[in-house]
């Protein structure tokens, strides 16, 4: 028996097994001591969470680009950083001229919806372009070259569009009506927050009815399955893989805007940062999986703004903030470590391929 | 007049020859197998006709129309369907969902919906199992699944890879009967099968395929008392 | 020129070892040296001696003079500024040195590490750079200096502050800077808020460079020497935008006021959320050089209003100072000066021009050659009046005349887009009652 037992006991094993059980047990402790200390009220853990949600959405919106396109392509769009930068940074001149002309403070749904059209659009139309120009070519290439092309994408992106609208930071116009709060007894809710809260909400609702109930959607869902197959079915694989562009690029256009109604710094490398914390989301939901990228997103926000506080105070480790990405990142591998196609992910082998 | 011509054909996988100038037609209303031992090139052939594949040199041509350099997508349109080998069904969409991509580019909602009660009536497996995910269905619940798939793109000329691949014999009965029916219903018919012997019962004429090239073609009745067809594909001596 | 030299010096060499060891058919080898003698440049020709070897720019050749700026980015600005200080410098100098053109340009140092390093190793391998100004901020040149002092090269920044960089233990022979150390600047703005300001409970956050741990640890020790408690010692991590959770966690210690001497994008957000979180509402705010710029202010929004910044003081400097921002304002058609360090890169340029007429050697045909040690010597023995001071440099590379100042921004500032350019305190100076919203 006991042979047996050692037979079956992979070292390997155990020693992932272990390294999950440490950081499971940190977190637990780190909790628990934080919240015996009582240093935060119950109003600030609110905010804290409000906080990550807000940034959940936006993470989600930009992660759900991956996926959709990995799902399709198997193939990590590394331009997509710039495809949310593209769109809100020539937006930008809209808002500031709306903001200048006193437009937006007088009509700030219609003007926020011009602003959002325009980068949505813009951010659309670049995702196109990269495909066309820098992934359709290489369709049919081992997956390492369209990846190299990705990066070669990105970084045509960020200097593109650094000499079309120049290296220097610019700032989104403050909209005055967003710079309220909504109360619910102790708590309270910025509406910029709600907003972003409520519209990154709505979009993956309907990014989710789209795929799981419309004609093209199902066709994306067929495409990303078996493309020759699909092609069968009478599906033009080609156009549907625009659409995915397409739509990808739509919602990292709005996360961008919704990204800088919270943190108004527009410049060319402002994609970066939430370009990689989004792909990281991505992998963390299970990579090609749509509900994964969203939870995903929420799941990285969330830790993000009260991971720090929550996990660490306790430990009495100083300037526990400046951990966030470390934290992020190992929750990420505690993740990997039990379920190594993230949180929902298939097993790609079993099932595509 | 023939309702699909395929004149010469030659494809490639890469620097692999696969097909070396095939040529066979099929005659509107026809069952026409293709015959082959494994790697023959058999696969390869539908999936030249439907597009998946584009010939190196040699024509297609469907009711007098060349499809040879059409996308897949377009070749559907045109009417021809083709149920893959290895059945090929999405597994994350629904039965239901996989029957409506079968109708992907078909408008007619009307016709549509009548072409699903029929593949329901001809399979009221699938109609019982509509909102199960095609990767649940078991192995002939998935192939009666491909087959549903193909016709409801309403192809005039239907290609089916194997179809009584990994069934059950009282499926591949089932399976011989439908095809049988759906032919008497007015469709064209290509056939593959690995079963010759009821592939040469069911079809009107069939070509036999060796190492990319016709070797053989002839009515049924004569190919079944073929002596090299006997030897190599009915196992008999 | 050298290379010829060089060249004849070899054979020379080459033949004579060849000549030691064949004596008996030693010969040939004695004709063979004059004769390349006879066909080298007749004029007796300089002679390189420098140990770091020489620089030789031919007749009419420009002067290249590079720079390792930030110029792109959350923090152009501050690299910006510091270009246009060079270039005025140059236009000062009638765009000339010794009858030769001078070039200036260079690379973009990005305000990373890793900007830092790729500027210093293009710029070290560009055979035709006389001397550097750069770079902008300290984590810049931690990794440039020892890169620019390794190629015999030397440079001078007009805005890395970081008192690490001219520690003894770890100062680079290479590096010198017009800008004042952060020992300096800590003190000057612990000095104000606890004496001028009268609060006695802060708290700090830095994004983990040089710079902003320098002035962090600075101001901390002097603030507690004074009597000051730090409530709360934070850091962020650079290309954080949402400030709100940090900024929580600093309002559940209470602090008065928030010291955060970091840069553009992560200031701003600070700036722009400071007053969404509960309890932080009132409590004052205060930077340094690093968000002394528009850019920051644009950022940070209507909240840096009343905000106050360290930094140079531009009231102490020289006579010519008001000059400059003329022709500054003129040249770049600009209401307002983009960062606090265009006189410190104004004084590098003429730091450098005014050491290479010291050290250049002239042929009658124009032809320069610049020790690069000589050069580098020159350099440290600096005495001259600049824009921003006396600047004489101490052994460690500190040439600074460090006269540190605290602005505020106006509300009329704010609306009119321009920044302070007059201080509102300085050591020594008059005490400044506090007026939350000027
Ligand atoms: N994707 C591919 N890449 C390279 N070679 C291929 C590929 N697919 C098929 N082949 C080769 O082409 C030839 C014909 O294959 P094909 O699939 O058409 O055979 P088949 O007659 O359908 O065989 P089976 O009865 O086993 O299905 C074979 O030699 C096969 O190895
Ligand atoms: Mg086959």
């Amino acid at each position: 028996m006991l042979s047996k037992l050692s037979d079956r006991i992979n070292p390997m094993d155990v020693m992932m097994f272990l390294i999950g059980g440490s950081i499971a047990a940190v977190i637990l402790i780190g909790s628990a001591l934080t919240l015996i200390h009582g240093k935060y009220s119950s109003a600030q853990w609110f905010d804290l969470l409000i906080s990550g949600l807000a940034l959940g959405g936006v993470y989600a919106l930009i992660a759900l680009g991956y996926t959709l396109v990995y799902g399709i392509l198997r193939l990590i769009n590394f331009a997509h950083s710039e495809v949310f930068m593209s769109g809100p940074f020539t937006a930008y001149f809209l808002a500031n001229y709306l903001g200048q002309s006193g437009f937006l403070d007088a009509n700030p749904v219609v003007g926020l919806a011009l602003i959002f059209i325009l980068a949505m659009l813009v951010s659309m139309t670049v995702a196109v372009i990269v495909e066309r120009i820098a992934y359709r070519p290489l369709r049919h290439s081992p997956r390492l070259v369209p990846l190299i092309t990705a990066i070669g994408a990105s970084f045509f992106l960020q200097y593109f569009f650094r000499g079309l609208y120049g290296p220097n930071i610019k700032v989104y116009p403050e909209i005055k009506v967003l710079d309220a709060y909504i109360h619910l007894g102790i708590f309270r809710i910025q509406y910029t927050q709600l907003l972003v809260i409520v519209a990154a909400g709505l979009m993956m609702l309907g990014l989710h009815l789209f795929v799981q109930r419309s004609r093209v959607g199902k066709a994306m869902r067929a495409v990303s399955e078996d493309k020759d197959t699909a092609a069968l079915m009478g599906i033009n694989v080609d156009n549907v893989i625009v659409i995915t562009f397409m739509l990808g690029g739509a919602l990292a256009g709005a996360a961008g805007v919704l990204y800088l109604l919270m943190f108004p710094q527009v410049y060319f490398l402002m994609g970066f940062i939430p370009g990689i914390k989004a792909f990281t989301a991505a992998v963390l939901g299970g990579i090609g999986n749509i509900p994964g990228a969203m939870l995903g997103g929420m799941f990285l926000g969330i830790i993000e703004a009260v991971g720090p506080s929550l996990f660490l105070d306790g430990l009495g480790i100083p300037a526990p903030y400046q951990l966030k990405d470390a934290i992020a990142f190992t929750l990420l591998v505690f993740v990997l470590i039990f379920r190594p196609s993230g949180i929902l992910g298939e097993k790609l082998a079993e099932k595509k391929a | 007049m023939a309702m699909l011509e395929v004149s010469d054909i030659h494809s490639y996988y890469g620097h692999i020859h696969a097909l070396k100038g095939i040529s066979l037609t099929v005659d509107k209303g026809e069952i026409v197998t293709l015959i082959g031992a494994n790697g023959a090139g058999k696969t390869t052939t539908l999936k030249t006709i439907s597009g998946i594949m584009h010939p190196r040199q040699g024509t297609i041509v469907l009711e007098g129309e060349r499809v040879d350099t059409l996308p897949a997508h377009e070749i559907v349109k045109r009417g021809i369907g083709q149920s893959p080998e290895g059945r090929k069904i999405f597994g994350g969409l629904t039965v239901l969902e996989n029957l409506e991509m079968g109708a992907y580019s078909r408008d007619n909602k009307v016709e549509i919906q009548r072409d699903l009660d029929f593949v329901f009536s001809l399979f009221p497996r699938l109609a019982e199992r509509r909102k199960q995910l095609g990767g649940t269905l078991s192995g002939g619940e998935q192939q009666m699944l491909a087959m549903g798939r193909a016709m409801m793109t309403h192809p005039r000329v239907l290609m089916l890879d194997e179809p009584s691949m990994g069934l059950a014999p009282v499926l591949v009965e089932s399976i011989f009967e439908i095809i049988q029916k759906l032919n008497q219903e007015g469709t064209t018919i290509l056939l593959i099968e690995q079963n010759a012997a009821k592939a040469l019962q069911v079809a009107n004429r069939g070509y036999v395929i060796e190492t990319g090239q016709i070797v053989l073609q002839d009515n049924a009745a004569n190919l079944r008392q073929n002596e090299r067809v006997r030897k190599a594909y009915l196992g008999e001596e | 020129m050298k290379g010829k030299i060089l060249l004849l010096l070899a054979l020379v060499a080459a033949v004579a070892l060849i000549a030691a060891c064949a004596a008996p058919t030693a010969a040939p080898a004695p004709t063979t040296a004059p004769a390349q003698a006879t066909t080298a440049p007749a004029p007796a020709a300089f002679k390189c001696t420098d140990k770091l070897g020489c620089i030789d720019i031919a007749p009419g050749a420009p002067v290249h003079i590079a720079y390792m700026f930030v110029t792109s980015g959350d923090n152009a600005s501050l690299g910006t500024d510091t270009r246009y200080g060079g270039e005025l410098a140059v236009d000062d100098a009638g765009g000339k040195v010794l009858g030769h053109p001078i070039q200036f340009d260079g690379q973009d140092s990005g305000c990373t590490a890793e900007g830092g390093q790729n500027a210093a190793t293009k710029v070290a391998a560009d055979k035709t750079v006389v001397a550097v100004i750069g770079t902008n901020c300290s984590s810049e040149s931690v990794p440039a200096a020892p890169i620019i002092t390794n190629a015999g090269l030397t440079m001078i920044s007009p805005s890395a502050t970081s008192p690490a960089l001219t520690d003894p233990a770890k100062h680079q022979a290479g590096f010198l800077r017009t800008a004042h150390n952060d020992k300096v600047q800590g003190a000057v703005a612990a000095q104000f808020v606890y004496t001028q300001l009268k609060f006695t409970k802060a708290a700090t956050i830095h994004d983990g460079s040089p710079y902003a741990q320098g002035l962090v640890t600075a101001f901390a020790d002097n603030f507690k020497q004074l009597g000051g408690t730090i409530v709360d010692q934070e850091a962020i991590n650079v290309g954080d935008k949402d400030m709100k959770p940090v900024l929580t966690r600093i309002a559940a210690t209470s602090p008065q006021f928030l010291y955060y001497p970091i840069f553009v994008a992560e200031g701003g957000a600070i700036a722009n959320q400071v007053r969404d979180v509960p309890g932080m509402e009132k409590v004052v705010m205060m930077g340094a050089d690093g968000i002394f710029t528009e850019d920051f202010v644009k950022a940070g929004g209507k909240n840096t209003i009343g905000m106050f910044w360290s930094s140079p003081d531009f009231s102490s400097f020289g006579s010519g100072y008001q000059a400059l921002v003329a022709a500054y304002k003129k040249k770049y058609n600009t209401q307002t000066l983009l960062g606090p360090f265009h006189a410190h890169s104004y004084d590098a340029m003429n730091m450098i021009l005014a050491a290479i007429k010291k050290v250049a050697v002239q042929d009658p045909d124009g032809t320069l050659h610049i020790g690069k040690q000589a050069l580098r010597d020159a350099l440290y023995a600096t005495d001259m009046q600049g824009i921003t001071g006396h600047i004489k440099c101490d052994q460690y590379g500190d040439c600074a005349d460090p006269h540190i100042a605290v602005y505020q921004l106006t509300s009329d500032q704010f609306s009119k887009n321009l920044m302070p350019e007059t201080p509102i305190w300085k050591p020594g100076g008059p005490n400044y009652t506090y007026n939350p919203n000027p």
